[in-house]
Parts: C-alpha cells; structure tokens; sequence
C-alpha cells in the first residue's frame, strides 16, 4: 500500500489536473459558480435555525443555533457530496478507464479534493458567523483543526473508495449510499448537541466518527477547549477504514476493466 | 534495451456470468451454487477465452499490425499492454513509456477549452505540467487548432477532437505507442500528417502496435502483422503475408458461409429465373484454379435456370474486392445489351478484356433485373468462387487505386527553356479500355 501511495504521489500532476477539471467544470456557465459552496450550507442552517429555535427549540448553551448547526452542516456537506462524487467518478469515466492505465484512485480521490475546496470556501463563512454573533475566538483551538480534517478525509477516502470500487460492480451501491446518508445524518450531532444523547447511548454513539469530528469541531472553535479521548476512537475507526478502503481498491483494481 | 515488449504464452479469459448485477440474478446463482455444492462444478459455459497462448515480441523501431475479424482478441492486446487488465496466464513484459491513442475524445472534457484538455490528457498520459508546457506549442503547432484553443471541447467538430487528441499522444514521443483504429475520423491531409508522424516516431525508434480494418494504413505503417482468430494467432508474419492469409481465410469463411445459406434457401421462393451459378473464367472459358493476369481477358459466367418464358431482362455484374470495395459494375442496360430469355436454362457471359484490376482477391455477383432495370427478379445474387489476380504489383497494399491501365509514359526535357508551371514534364498515360459484352444463352 506504501509503494501505492508512492506511486500517486508521482502522479500528483494527473491529480490536480483532474481536480482542476472537476472544480472547472462543476462552475462553468453557472452565474454564482464558487458561491454555489457557501449557499446550500447556508440554506441549510437557516431552515434549521428556524425549525428548531422557533418550533422545536433544542437546548445549545450559550451558542447560538445557527453558528452551533453552521459548524456542522460544513463538514457533515463535505461528506455527503464527496461520497456521492467519488462514488460515481469510475462509472462515469468508464471510456478512460478501460481505455489507459492510470492510478484508478485518482478518479475518486479528485472528486474529494474538488469537494475539500467548497469546504474550504463554505467554512470562511463561519468566521464571519462568529463576528456577527460576537462569539470568542479561541485561537489556540486552531491548531487542532488540521489533525479534525485529516481525520475527516481519512474516512471519506476509506469509504468513498470503497463505495468508488464496488459501484463499478453492482450499481445499486449509488442509490444504498443516498439512503445511508440520510440515516447517517441523524446519527450524528448535526441539528442537536451531543447532550441530547442518552448517556449509556455514548460510548457506542461515538463509534460513528462523524460524531467526533463534529462534536471536536465545536469543542475546539466554540467551546475553547481540547477535543476528548472520543475523537482518538474517531481517529481509529477513521485510520481503519481507510487502509481497508484503499486496500480493498487496489484489489479489484484491475478488474474494473473487464467489466465495462 | 534489446526488447520492448515481450508476451509469453498470454492467455486471458473473461468470465461472462461476472456482469451479474442485479439481485435476482445474484441469488439465482448463488442458490445454484449451493444446489451444485459436492457435484462437478460447471464453469466451461461462462468462460471465454478472449486470449490463448499469444506470444510475440516487439523490438526498438518496431511495428507490428494486429489483424483479425471483430472480437479475435486485438483490443484485448492493446488492453494486456496498457496494464488495464491483467492477464489470466502467462507473463507480460514491456519496457519503456507507453503511450495510446485511445477513443475519440475519451479523456477530453467537452467543458473545458483544448488547452485545458491538453494539460488533462497529456497528464492522463503520463506527462507532468513542465513536459506539457514544453511541448505545448508543438501540439497546437501539430493539431492546427490555434485559433481554437480556448474554445470548449464540445463545440469542436469530431476530425478537431480526434486532431487535438493524436497531437497530445504523439508529442510525447514514447516508446511504445498503442494505435487503435482511431484515424479513420480526420480528413486526408491529416491521416497523411499523422502518418508521417508516425513513421518519424518508428524512425526515432518508438514501437508501435496498430489495430486497422485499414488495410492501407496498415502497410504504410507496419513491416510486421499478427492474424488473430479467436483469440489465437493464427499467422504471424510480414504485413503484407498476413494480409494475404487473412483475406485468403476470409474468403473460404464466406464461400463457406455463402454455400450454407444457398442450400437453405434454394427453392424456397418463386421467382421465375433463378441463378444457379456464376464462374469466373479465362476468355476461353477456361477454368481456372490459380490466379488471372491484370493483363488478360477474362469472363465471367452467369448460369441460369428460366422457369417460364421471361422476354426482355437486364443483368448486372458487380465485382467486389475482398476489403469490401465494389471495384465495377457492368450493366446490359447501359451497354445497350437486350437480352431475351425464354424458358429453359441458360448462360449470360460478360468478358472483360483486358482485366486490368490490381492485385488482390475479388469476387463477382450477378442479379437480374426486370426489362425496365428497375427490379430485381431474381430472389437472391449469383456469387462467384474468390478469385485472385496478379498485376504489376504485388499486393493491392502495394499500390493504391482501383485497376491498372495500359500506360505509355514519355518525358521530353528542354534544358534551355524557361520554367513553367506545367510543361516542364510531360506524363501520358492513354487508356486502353474495351470491354466487350456479348450475351449468350
């Protein structure tokens, strides 16, 4: 897997240029183009903001809703819309693939990276969330993010590559993967704190890793302090998915040539 | 490096019942897993062996033809080399960089303009931004498609994409290059372009395997062939020899297709004249088993059965080379030919003098028509045996066109005469043409 990793790293040029192709290519002849990140986010958190400040007020401290939901909704976006890209990118370049050899991985990891940029963009959002709602800033929290992230990408490429691989065999993997997102949404602390979850539920809770990047997100930017023994049992769970992810790719790697 | 690619004892099989992929179909094979569970487990009817027992190899400066009817094995070659798919059996060797000139536009985004599309294709490839960079005013220089280089893809027309294309996978200049049938799609100045290219590039001493139903691009391209049939060589060889036994093997393969569906249909339509059979013989009406001369006459037989008295019906002669190119049509209507056919059998002879076809292997087929010209009356064409002719080259791959004619060459020179456009030499050729019809029964 180490002398893979090489390899993409040879072939970082392919991956960026096809990064570049997606992003390019996702905002061409769209008026808003880069603005699209930041709107659905937004959207989002104000449907939540509403729903359940004004109609089912959930309990969030001393943190506003839309700042507590908006520093979820950004990682938990980047997770539903890479997964869904990474997992079509093979079938949908299918003429490529079974035309010249590449590092397949290629394919779904730029979907992702194209995905990373609209996190990126979407979260500059929240800074100017906090001024507005004139929120501490803790800037000491900043250095965790790096590690939260790394984490987060870990398992989408774990599980996008998997999803990538086995979508190439049966295609129901695409429409199993919409609906797991749904369930997913609700299993992790996007529109309620992790408070809310029945203590003899949280150690299993915290399996989901999702739950632990989110919850060390508002940890480390709203709440000022270091994220818990939990995100390490993300980190795990993340870590294992991956080399599974990945390994499991270069598999069937070679296969996916034949099937077309 | 003495040896680019080497394939030994190749072999690759796919298996059919893997493209399963809905869940009934999983669970009925499963289920008829379990069933079969302790008995002989039978595989053979879901495997195909694409590939079997393939070995060749190719040297520096090499190129090397794959030939063979549709689904014989020669993409599954080009697949084997590209490392897309994995061989079955045997062991596969290739050094150097390899390059392929893949589907039309299959790694162009129709989105992005041809110099995006550039970067990401020549990436796809193989190069990094820097090697591109380099080498990008020569793709465009190559593709002529400066002026619409920052155009999205998509409002390209098909021969500009496949331009772009063949620019980005032959700058590279690799050692192996992979051409997969994918130059019928420019015009004639550029696959002339892309020719020279390639020549350049085995001059270089870049290997090349070529797939073409092309038979002329084939043998300006490559010195060496491979016939495969299903999935096995079945002659390796110079281009020109595997040529020839591919066509020679196509032939017997039709004849012996077109025996079967005779028998099948005879009698099973009512039509009043049926064509029992055509023959294509010497001028003398001789028969003849090895191959005509460009030079001589020759005649061709129609043999006939009239079941009732027809009166006045045209015929017409088609001869077919083995490529599928309809060579020439001889028609009673426009020689002012009448033929009248009663009841009864009978022979229209056509003799065509002289011959004058190139080298190659033809076949002649005759219809009937109806006194106007304008209906067919017979159920089906008579169709000759193949017959094979030998003209002043040796191959139609030699030379290009049609037929030979009678030439008469003269050149007159004027050492002290100004320069002109035209005069300065003077080539004659005079065509010596008479084909003459005579109809008899």
């Amino acid at each position: 897997m180490l002398t893979d990793l090489t390899k993409l790293l040879r072939t970082s040029d392919l991956l960026w240029a096809w990064t570049g192709r997606n992003i390019r290519a996702r905002y061409q002849q769209s008026v808003l183009g880069w603005f699209w990140a930041i709107v659905q986010p937004a959207a989002q958190v104000m449907i939540f903001s509403i729903v359940f400040t004004l109609f089912v007020p959930v309990d969030t401290g001393n943190i506003p809703y839309p700042v507590f939901s908006y520093i979820a909704v950004v990682p938990w976006t980047f997770l539903a819309s890479s997964l869904p890209d990474m997992t079509d990118s093979l079938v949908a370049n299918m003429g490529l693939v079974g035309k010249i050899y590449f590092p397949r991985e290629i394919l779904p990891v730029a979907s992702m990276l194209a995905r990373l940029l609209d996190f990126v963009v979407a979260a500059m959002l929240l800074i100017v969330l906090m001024l507005i709602f004139n929120m501490p800033v803790f800037v000491f929290g900043w250095i965790f993010i790096p590690v939260i992230v790394a984490i987060q990408i870990a398992l989408i490429l774990g599980l996008g590559l998997m999803c990538a691989a086995l979508n190439v065999f049966f295609r129901d993997v695409r429409s199993l993967l919409v609906l797991g997102l749904q369930l997913w949404f609700y299993a992790s602390p996007i529109i309620y704190p992790v408070t809310m979850v029945p203590e003899h539920l949280r150690p299993f809770y915290f399996l989901n890793p999702m739950a632990g990047v989110i919850e060390a997100y508002r940890d480390v930017l709203l709440n000022g302090q270091m994220p818990g023994l939990y995100l390490a049992i993300s980190a795990l769970v993340a870590g294992a998915l991956f080399v599974f992810g990945y390994w499991f790719f270069k598999r069937v790697e070679f296969q996916f040539a034949d099937v077309v | 490096m003495t040896l680019r690619v080497k394939f030994e004892n190749v072999s690759k099989q796919y298996r059919l019942g893997l493209t399963r992929s809905s869940l009934p179909s999983i669970l009925a094979h499963g289920a008829q897993r379990l069933l079969r569970r302790g008995g002989p487990e039978n595989v053979s009817q879901r495997d195909f062996w694409a590939l079997k027992e393939i070995n060749f190899d190719l040297h520096p400066g090499e190129s090397l033809a794959l030939i063979g009817r549709n689904g014989a094995g020669k993409t599954t070659i080009l697949k084997l080399l590209a490392n897309i798919t994995k061989p079955t059996n045997g062991k596969i060797e290739s050094h150097g960089q390899l390059s392929a000139l893949i589907e039309l536009g299959a790694g162009f985004h129709p989105d992005l303009t041809g110099r995006e599309n550039i970067y990401l294709n020549g990436a796809i490839l193989g190069l990094s931004r820097r090697q591109i960079s380099q080498r990008f005013d020569e793709i465009v220089d190559f593709s002529e498609l400066a002026q619409f280089i920052d155009t999205p893809v998509k409002r390209y027309s098909s021969g500009m994409t496949v331009r772009l294309g063949f620019a980005v996978a032959s700058c590279i200049e690799p050692e192996i290059l992979l051409v997969d049938e994918v130059l019928a799609v420019g015009d004639a100045p550029f696959q002339q372009k892309c020719m020279r290219r390639i020549r350049g590039l085995i001059e270089q001493g870049t290997s090349i395997i070529f797939v073409s139903h092309n038979f002329y691009l084939v043998q300006a391209v490559c010195e060496k062939a491979l016939y495969l049939k299903h999935g096995q060589i079945f002659h390796c060889g110079s281009a020109q020899e595997v040529i020839r036994v591919y066509e020679q093997d196509l032939h017997e393969e039709r004849a012996r297709k077109f025996a079967a569906t005779e028998e099948h249909l005879a009698f099973d339509d009512d039509s009043q004249i049926e064509i029992t059979y055509v023959e294509v013989c010497g001028s003398n009406g001789e028969q003849r088993s090895e191959h005509f001369s460009s030079r001589e006459a020759i005649s061709i037989r129609i043999h006939y059965n009239a079941y009732r008295a027809l009166g006045k019906i045209h015929a017409s002669v088609f001869i077919t080379r083995a490529d599928g190119l309809t060579c020439c049509m001889m028609r009673t209507m426009l020689d002012r030919v009448e033929l009248f056919v009663d009841r009864g059998c009978g022979i229209v002879t056509v003799t065509l003098e002289p011959l004058q076809l190139i080298s190659g292997s033809y076949f002649a087929e005759a219809w009937f028509l109806n006194e106007t010209d304008s209906m067919g009356i017979t159920s089906r064409p008579g169709r000759s045996d193949w017959f094979t002719v030998k003209g002043v080259g040796l191959s139609y791959t030699d030379t290009s066109g049609v037929f030979e004619p009678h030439t008469r060459w003269e050149h007159s020179h004027n050492q002290q005469g100004r320069f002109s456009s035209t005069n300065d030499m003077i080539l004659e050729s005079s065509v010596r043409a008479v084909v003459e019809n005579s109809p008899s029964c």
